[in-house]
């Protein structure tokens, strides 16, 4: 059924709109707007910079300058779990190194045994919480002193709890794409 | 005389908690527990006396508070630039902390996000705005619930909105939250992100103070600047110079991180001596590590060796005569056994990452200091590559739209001069 199902939920669709009347121009509303598509999704597609121009009367070209500015925005399907782990300075002092390697090796381990875990690992810039590196994060929530074996524990930890809604809305977005691609106006 | 622990002129270190007041109380982010300590007494009083917005400029400019974001220029002064008539004005709170070391400014918002609130709606009221932005950076998810929840909290209380306290001042506040780029941090980036652009500084003149959001006259203030505008409306300009030096008057936050034993954010006098906070404050160096260097104020200051370090004092213009800077007051601890190649490497990388692109100067030049450190560290470079970083360092300053530029070069040209050694045993 997700082929007839319009992309954002109703309850997006009313957080845009009061977004759009928040601040003083309606540009500024983009942002935000940005985000919440992403918390419901996990990523922002082509065609929901379309639904923006379309049904919100956001320019797509504006829309597309926010979005490929800023580093947090996701434009292609992600992991479920996203592991981050700040690589800057003072993080960097304290072995942020050693740790990103410790869970790229074992997601790479995994996939040579043809075994696919749902995580990402990737390196980002200072997270502000510097004393107490390396600081990373697993989707929104903020970890401490992440050495290469509490990452490790994490991503024990992460694999055990149930797939987050956005991810899951992302994979029911995903197999329905195909055929709503064939036809973008099945709605 | 009685001796007090750690002593500091002739005071004790919780004397010097202007700003981290709460630290220590159970559940200090409410508001009833804001107000059990003297919260929203300097914002009635304010309101209350009819308190004439120059006199509270004025105030502040005899306090001697300088900007605490980085760059340290005199609040009062940025305020008085504000024209008076202008029908429409804002204050933008930067919160979008991202220099690398620096996490001070969440921490005001986990004990008192409150504090942030009332400095707000003074400061607003001195130079007469009638809305303000908290701008967070995106990945502060924790702290924009603090503040979120803070601003609802006064809304309740009366202490924003419509006529607060019945004196006849509007103020509304609203928070912003980023998404994921450090120059937003830079005041006329942020400008153009809240205004739903890409984060690109702007040329300035004109100030921000005369045509910032939306063309508005804006006052761009730290989230510490702020925070401590309440500690001084109460207790007054003297009260306040009374810590620091003659021209770095009062407290700041300073933030602690590496390998030390205690790292962590700490509220001392300018002037404070730079070796005694690593080694009191901090507890030395973790495994008895010697000291090899020194990041002073977050990531864009030039580094200072152990040897500077002995007579460096913890304010404006003892940096600065050292050819660093106080920055955000993020002192970052470098050992021994870390070589000064693979901080360049970092370091580089992150200034490569992170500019915006807009000039050349900086895109180019952030991007081939980054190539070329990532060489050295690689130990495929040679002597050339070391005379090519600290000539591509020097045409990067002064050149730019922002102090971006500038601040990747910096730290370039204090690691190649002041550490040659390191990088003549890593060539290729």
């Amino acid at each position: 059924m997700s082929t007839t199902t319009h992309p954002f939920s109703d309850e997006l669709k009313a957080r845009i709109k009061s977004f759009l009347t928040r601040y003083e121009t309606k540009r500024s509303s983009i942002l935000p707007i940005l985000h919440a598509i992403q918390d419901e999704k996990d990523w922002i597609s082509e065609d929901d910079v379309a639904l923006l121009e379309s049904e919100f009367d956001l320019s797509a070209v504006d829309v597309r300058e926010v979005l490929t500015f800023y580093s947090m925005y996701r434009t292609s399907p992600p992991e479920p779990w996203r592991l981050e782990i700040c690589n800057s300075i003072s993080c960097w002092l304290m072995g942020s190194k050693k740790t990103l390697e410790a869970a790229e090796r074992r997601i790479q381990e995994a996939k040579s045994r043809g075994e696919k875990l749902p995580f990402s690992c990737r390196e980002v810039e200072c997270l502000g919480l510097c004393g107490k590196g390396p600081v990373g994060f697993v989707n929104k929530e903020r970890h401490e002193n992440v050495t290469p074996e509490r990452a490790l524990q994490l991503m024990e930890e992460y694999s055990q709890k149930p797939l987050p809604a956005a991810a899951v809305r992302c994979a029911e977005l995903q197999t329905g794409e195909g055929s709503a691609s064939e036809n973008p106006h099945s709605n | 005389m009685p001796l007090i622990k750690r002593e500091y002129n002739g005071k004790s270190p919780e004397d010097f908690r202007l700003v981290l007041d709460f630290e220590g109380m159970e559940n200090p982010q409410g508001i009833d527990a804001y107000k059990s300590k003297k919260g929203y007494e300097a914002l009635t009083a304010v309101l209350k006396e009819k308190r004439k917005p120059d006199d509270l400029i004025q105030l502040v400019k005899d306090s001697g508070l300088r900007g605490r974001g980085g760059a340290g220029f005199p609040t009062g002064l940025k305020w008085g630039f504000v024209p008076k008539d202008a029908p429409e004005k804002y204050l933008l709170c930067n919160f979008d902390e991202g220099e690398p070391g620096t996490y001070k400014d969440r921490y005001i918002t986990e004990i008192s996000p409150h504090m942030l609130v009332e400095g707000m709606v003074i400061s607003a009221y001195a130079f007469g705005a009638a809305k303000s932005y908290v701008y967070l950076r995106g990945e502060f998810y924790d702290e924009i619930g603090w503040t979120e929840k803070a601003i609802r909290e006064a809304y309740d209380a009366g202490f924003l909105g419509e006529n607060i306290l019945g004196s006849g001042f509007t103020h509304h506040m609203d928070v912003y939250t980023g998404s994921g780029a450090y120059i937003c941090g830079e005041e006329t980036a942020m400008i153009s992100s809240l205004e739903g652009k890409k984060g690109q500084p702007k040329l300035k003149p004109p100030f921000p103070a005369v045509a910032g959001y939306l063309g508005k006259p804006t006052v761009v203030n730290n989230v510490e600047t702020l925070a401590v505008v309440p500690w001084i409306v109460r207790n007054g300009a003297e009260a306040y110079r009374a810590f620091g030096t003659e021209k770095s008057p009062g407290t700041k936050l300073f933030n602690l991180s590496g390998p030390v034993k205690n790292p962590g954010c700490f509220e001392v006098p300018l002037g404070y001596p730079l070796k005694r906070f690593i080694e009191e404050e901090g507890g030395g160096l973790l495994d008895g590590k010697k000291l090899k260097a020194v990041i002073p104020g977050g990531a864009s200051a030039p580094v200072l060796t152990a040897e500077e370090v002995e007579n460096i004092t913890l304010d404006y213009e003892c940096l600065q005569a050292a050819g660093s800077m106080l920055g955000s007051g993020a002192v970052i601890v470098i050992p021994e056994d870390v070589s000064m190649v693979d901080v360049l490497d970092n370091l580089m990388h992150f200034f490569k990452s992170e500019s915006c692109g807009q000039c050349t100067p900086c895109r180019e030049g952030t991007g081939w200091l980054g190539s070329m450190a990532h060489s050295l560290a690689a130990g495929h470079g040679q002597a050339s590559d070391v005379e090519r970083v600290a000539a591509i360092a020097s045409q990067m300053a002064g050149k730019t739209i922002c102090a971006f530029s500038d601040a990747a070069a910096g730290p370039a040209m204090s690691i190649v001069q002041k550490f040659p050694h390191e990088f003549q045993s890593r060539f290729g």
